[in-house]
């Protein structure tokens, strides 16, 4: 079986490709059920001897009423078996399936000792755009305040990793997309959450103090981190000085945000908005952090030295 | 060919009342077939002398080359027994299940008769159970029911689904009347015949509540084989007589709940 999901995998170097099984639902097991169905499958996964066995289901089988859950709960491997109920026809979207994705997946951890100063990642994707770059960025802030990232929930997580989640001593979700599963995971947990990556400069501020009060820090220990970063962002914004003076024209807004990023950025430079300003391009996603922002700045430095 | 659709309640007796016409129909030298469209598939066991007959679901998936012969089975009078089967209680989709046996006995053209009776689970559930009168099989649909008010209400909302049909381009079918299968309660014959009478339709026979029915299911046959000079097995004669007969089919009108439970408290 090869997908637009393998295509897509192939295309960013993700090779750690899950083995994907059909449970190969036809007519006859519409008619007579597809436990069974689902049984000689899970029989084929378990063979193979993986860590974890998830079982995302498609719409027949949640429309004809198939036990999915039963047969999971009842299959010698049922510890190693996560059930994703994922059938589209109810109503939901694909970010629906993503935090129901997550929210079961997490149902593996059980709540434990707390590990002070880490944070887990919820949300991230393997086929996220520059997602190494946003976690290195997200990293780099925190170490400012001693944190260390001990998880990324998904991000070629293994099921042993999983398990580990009730280890955080907060949660950072990537963006509003997974809040659901974000917030559900840490009230399940009892931890407290970010409830996003940084986005733009004074994004990255916020983002400092709030992963600094997840941690119990004091406020002096906070400010000494946020005083650091602000003179850290004079000092890479200065880079751009040739900037100052520009009128530019954002134009049309790729993703919801990128424009308050952008104006932040054009306010501390002192670039104006005008219609007829100098076009300018801005990144397809909201940029995380200062790094974000640095790597919009560089665009738009090469469209003026055009 | 008339085909016949007996749709009602649950336990209403449609089966017992299906297979007793189709055995009325067999005396009268007619080519008779009856489909059990319930996944118990007990429609045609007293036609088959209490044998139950391999389904149609079960052969499909069983073997490769599926024939007649693995399907049709001829009972009492020479009524062409099939049963189209379906999952176990609570698992699959029984009505899927209907649609392709409808599916494999258009394939094999093994629908053929002169009358052909379509015996159909309780209430229309679902698709799968509108099928055999939603793509032109069954013409004539009867509705099966006694004077208690569920039994009306399942009555009722088949012909809703009778109405909604009918309207398509696809679907020749109409209402031709309402059998009462008689639960031997006060004022039940004028109960039965107003309803009909208020969905816009007449009601066809009344067949009273009788001891020879019970006898005849003990001994695994229909009330015509087992005592055929009994009362009853005249009143199914009758009612066969007069589907027979029928040449008035109509879109039905059915009732609110209102109307329903006013014509019911009407004759308590």
């Amino acid at each position: 079986m090869f997908s637009a999901y393998h295509a897509m995998a192939a295309d960013s170097d993700t090779f750690s490709i899950p083995k994907v099984i059909v449970s190969n639902i036809t007519n006859r097991e519409v008619i007579f059920g597809g436990e069974e169905a689902l049984l000689e499958a899970l029989d084929r996964a378990d063979a193979e001897n993986p860590a974890l066995i998830s079982v995302v289901t498609s719409c027949v089988p949640e429309t004809i009423g198939d036990d999915v859950e039963g047969v999971c709960a009842s299959h010698s491997a049922a510890e190693r078996i996560v059930y994703i109920p994922a059938s589209g026809f109810l109503g939901g979207s694909s970010q629906d399936g993503e935090n129901i994705a997550l929210i079961h997946l997490a149902k593996l951890a059980e709540p434990a000792e707390t590990i002070p100063k880490t944070a887990v990642i919820i949300g991230e994707k393997n086929l996220e755009s520059e997602v190494e770059e946003n976690y290195a960025e997200v990293c780099r802030l925190l170490a400012r305040l001693g944190i260390t990232v001990s998880l990324r929930f998904c991000r070629n997580i293994s099921a042993a990793d999983i398990r580990k989640l009730g280890t955080a001593d907060f949660f950072i979700i990537r963006d509003e997309r997974v809040e659901e599963a974000g917030r559900s995971i840490a009230e399940r947990f009892k931890r407290p959450y970010v409830s996003s990556f940084p986005n733009g400069l004074s994004g990255s501020i916020r983002f400092l103090r709030e992963a600094g009060v997840s941690c119990g820090m004091s406020e002096t220990e906070i400010m000494e981190a946020v005083s650091a970063e602000e003179a850290y962002q004079e000092e890479q914004l200065s880079i751009f000085r040739e900037l100052s003076g520009m009128k530019v024209s954002l134009g049309f807004e790729p993703f919801a945000g990128c424009h308050a990023v952008a104006r932040e950025a054009m306010q501390r430079l002192n670039i104006s908005e005008a219609a007829d300003g100098m076009e300018i391009k801005l990144p397809f996603y909201l940029p995380v952090g200062l790094s974000g922002v640095l790597k919009m700045l560089y665009l738009w430095r090469r469209e003026k030295r055009r | 060919m008339r085909q016949i659709a007996l749709y009602g309640k649950g336990g209403i007796g449609k089966s017992t009342t299906s297979a007793n016409l189709s055995a009325a129909f067999s005396e009268k030298n007619l080519s008779v077939m009856q489909i059990g469209c319930d996944p118990k598939h007990d429609s045609t066991r007293m036609l088959m002398h209490g044998r139950w007959i391999p389904t149609v679901l079960e052969q499909m998936y069983e073997k490769k080359d599926i024939k007649e012969e693995d399907i049709i089975f001829e009972g009492f009078g020479g009524v062409r027994c099939v049963e189209a089967g379906g999952p176990e209680p609570g698992i699959g989709c029984a009505g899927r299940g209907i649609i392709a046996t409808f599916q494999l006995l258009e394939k094999m053209k093994a629908l053929f008769g002169d009358v052909v009776v379509y015996d159909v689970l309780g209430d229309v559930v679902c698709g799968g159970f509108a099928l055999p009168m939603r793509d032109g099989y069954a013409e004539e649909v009867y509705l099966v029911t006694s004077g208690e008010l569920m039994s009306l209400y399942a009555a009722n909302n088949i012909s809703k689904a009778v109405a909604r049909l009918s309207g398509r381009s696809s679907a020749k079918c109409k209402l031709g009347g309402v059998i009462c299968n008689a639960k031997n309660m006060d004022n039940e014959y004028e109960l039965v015949n107003e309803f009909a009478e208020r969905i816009g339709s007449k009601l066809i026979c009344y067949i009273p509540r009788s001891k020879s029915v019970q006898a005849a299911e003990v001994n695994r046959m229909t009330v015509i084989e087992h005592d055929p000079t009994s009362e009853q097995a005249d009143v199914y004669r009758k009612c066969a007589d007069s589907i027979l007969n029928n040449t008035d089919f109509r879109i039905p009108t059915p009732l609110t709940l209102e109307e329903l439970e006013d014509l019911a408290r009407k004759y308590l």
